[in-house]
């Protein structure tokens, strides 16, 4: 797209200064985590793009490589800060399928809470975020609040509020605390309570609507071709969902339809991030009256110093909040993996997609744009 | 359609690739010839692989191999299929992916600069996280960690 010249700019398009460089993160409100573009701008048109990544490396493909596959665990919920369980499942999903272990019914529903419970933070955290971009503070502020009592929960299931460490081959590590179900169903009806707030303060908000009408608008085509997916995707209003697709988990013995959107900016992905919160409270309600009386939660996969993978390779995906997370793992048969290649939901559309949207925006919009598509830095630099 | 039709309807529409059924629904396609990667790509494009889920490579250290992997996905069949092409670990040039899947040029850049592979047809090949890299690549097996850790930063050696 061609940039906007503004009168003043046609004035000084001689001078060579015209088109200057801002450094768009890592250190900027509108950015989260370490990372940055640096935007050549005309007036207050971006015209160019450059990606600055690798502020956030911490090597983790290769220090897999070097770890046992059970102490991978504690490693790979940090490639994502606020979806980290989806990486868990699509881990011990790879290796199972690799080794061949059928998990007991108990732990495939306890996995499936786990994830919807996560998803639920993570488009919490992503909801806030958008408002927050706009100058919408008081959105990010309630949000996390609401993301606060899921956080209890995961307190309780599992130890830890951000890294649960909790999936693993074969299962997930403890049963469920005795009144869990209880105190969860309470704080999904707080959650619902709340959504009404939520409508008043940014999806029915008309401001909010003007400023993110039209940003970053794409095609299904497109999106396919750019490797876009998850809620992105669905905004399209193609419909697609790992959960149904390539199911995992409990999903097979679960009952959903995944809403679309249509529209596919950033107003039709907010509405659809708000459709997709209101379907993970719906599958947690549904897990909680289904799950099985057994109290078998963890198939017997030996010593796990000693746990060997036969060789083999396999890519397991699972749907994160932001769209298939996938691991690739490859074994020899050793005690650790020979090599692990994570696919992160946002890589496509924060390098790759960035080049073709961003030139001719708004420098005010770029921030809208990244959090539009729940760009998340952890998962560019793994 | 499952993975075993799928696989029969590459073998006839490609003959230069191998495809095997595995697991549930996925294949795994080994190109024979990898300077046609390119054309096999787009070939399965046109079947239902519109989806390219993820772009790696992993090093075969005593073969002297680089297989460059794409996994890719059917969301017509709901299929997932693993293509690895064999490239010699000494020159490892492959032609880009670019012209089917525009994200693959990241993808790509980040490979160059891990293992260091030459996409032919890449237009930025450039260092995207490492700064004023001087070793060998680094997700490569036969980079030491260790000994670039003394080397760089002065740690010292663990004792056995």
């Amino acid at each position: 797209m061609e940039p906007v010249f503004y009168e003043l700019t046609k004035l000084a398009q001689n001078d060579e200064y015209t088109t200057y460089e801002m450094f768009f993160g890592p250190n900027h409100p509108g950015m989260h985590g370490n990372f940055g573009y640096v935007i050549d701008a005309v007036g207050a048109t971006v015209v160019k793009v450059r990606v600055n990544a690798g502020l956030l490396h911490r090597g983790f493909e290769k220090l897999m490589e070097t770890k046992q596959w059970f102490q991978n665990l504690s490693l790979i919920p940090r490639i994502c800060v606020p979806d980290p369980d989806p990486n868990e499942v699509a881990y011990c999903t790879a290796v199972e399928r690799i080794c061949g272990i059928e998990i007991p019914e108990r732990a495939k529903y306890i996995r499936s809470m786990t994830l919807e419970m996560s998803r639920m933070t993570s488009l919490l955290m992503g909801m806030g975020a958008l408002g927050a971009m706009m100058g919408l503070y008081s959105a990010m502020y309630r949000m996390m609040t609401d993301r606060d009592f899921v956080l209890d929960m995961f307190e309780w299931l599992t130890g830890a509020r951000i890294y649960h460490i909790y999936n693993v081959p074969g299962g997930v590590r403890r049963d469920l605390p005795d009144g869990f179900t209880d105190k969860l169903s309470g704080v999904l009806d707080t959650l619902e309570y709340n959504l009404k707030e939520w409508d008043n303060l940014v999806f029915e908000n008309p401001v909010v609507h003007k400023r993110l009408t039209g940003i970053g608008r794409i095609t299904s085509e497109e999106a396919i071709r750019y490797g876009i997916v998850g809620p992105n995707l669905r905004a399209t209003g193609y419909l697609v969902d790992v959960r149904r697709d390539d199911p995992y988990a409990a999903y097979p013995y679960l009952d959903f339809d995944t809403p679309v959107t249509e529209g596919g900016d950033a107003l039709a992905r907010a509405v659809q991030c708000r459709k997709e919160y209101e379907l993970s409270i719906n599958i947690v309600r549904q897990i909680i009256k289904k799950l099985p009386k057994s109290k078998e939660y963890r198939a017997d996969t030996g010593n796990a110093l000693k746990f060997r993978v036969p060789p083999g390779d396999t890519y397991a995906k699972v749907e994160s909040s932001k769209g298939e997370y996938g691991y690739y793992i490859v074994s020899d048969g050793g005690l650790k993996p020979y090599r692990v290649s994570v696919r992160g939901p946002s890589l496509p559309a924060g390098l790759a997609l960035c080049h073709k949207h961003l030139p001719g925006m708004d420098i005010s919009d770029v921030a809208i744009w990244m959090a539009s598509f729940a760009v998340c830095p952890p998962d560019i630099d793994r | 359609m499952t993975n075993r039709d799928m696989a029969k309807v590459i073998a006839k529409g490609w003959p230069d690739a191998e495809s095997i059924p595995r697991y549930q629904n996925q294949i795994e396609i080994v190109c024979g010839n990898p300077d046609s990667i390119a054309g096999l790509l787009h070939y399965l494009q046109s079947v239902g692989f519109d989806h390219m889920s993820n772009l790696t490579c992993v090093d075969w250290l005593e073969e002297n191999r680089f297989d460059v992997t794409y996994n890719l996905w059917s969301y017509k069949y709901d299929l997932q299929a693993t293509v690895k092409a064999g490239i010699d670990r000494d020159e490892p040039e492959i032609p880009t992916a670019m012209d089917v899947w525009p994200q693959a040029q990241a993808y790509e850049q980040e490979i160059h600069e891990m293992f260091g592979v030459e996409f032919i047809g890449n237009p930025d090949l450039s260092p995207l996280f490492l700064h004023n890299w001087k070793d060998i690549p680094p997700l490569r097996k036969d980079f030491d960690t260790e000994a670039y850790s003394v080397k760089a930063f002065g740690a010292v050696r663990n004792k056995e």
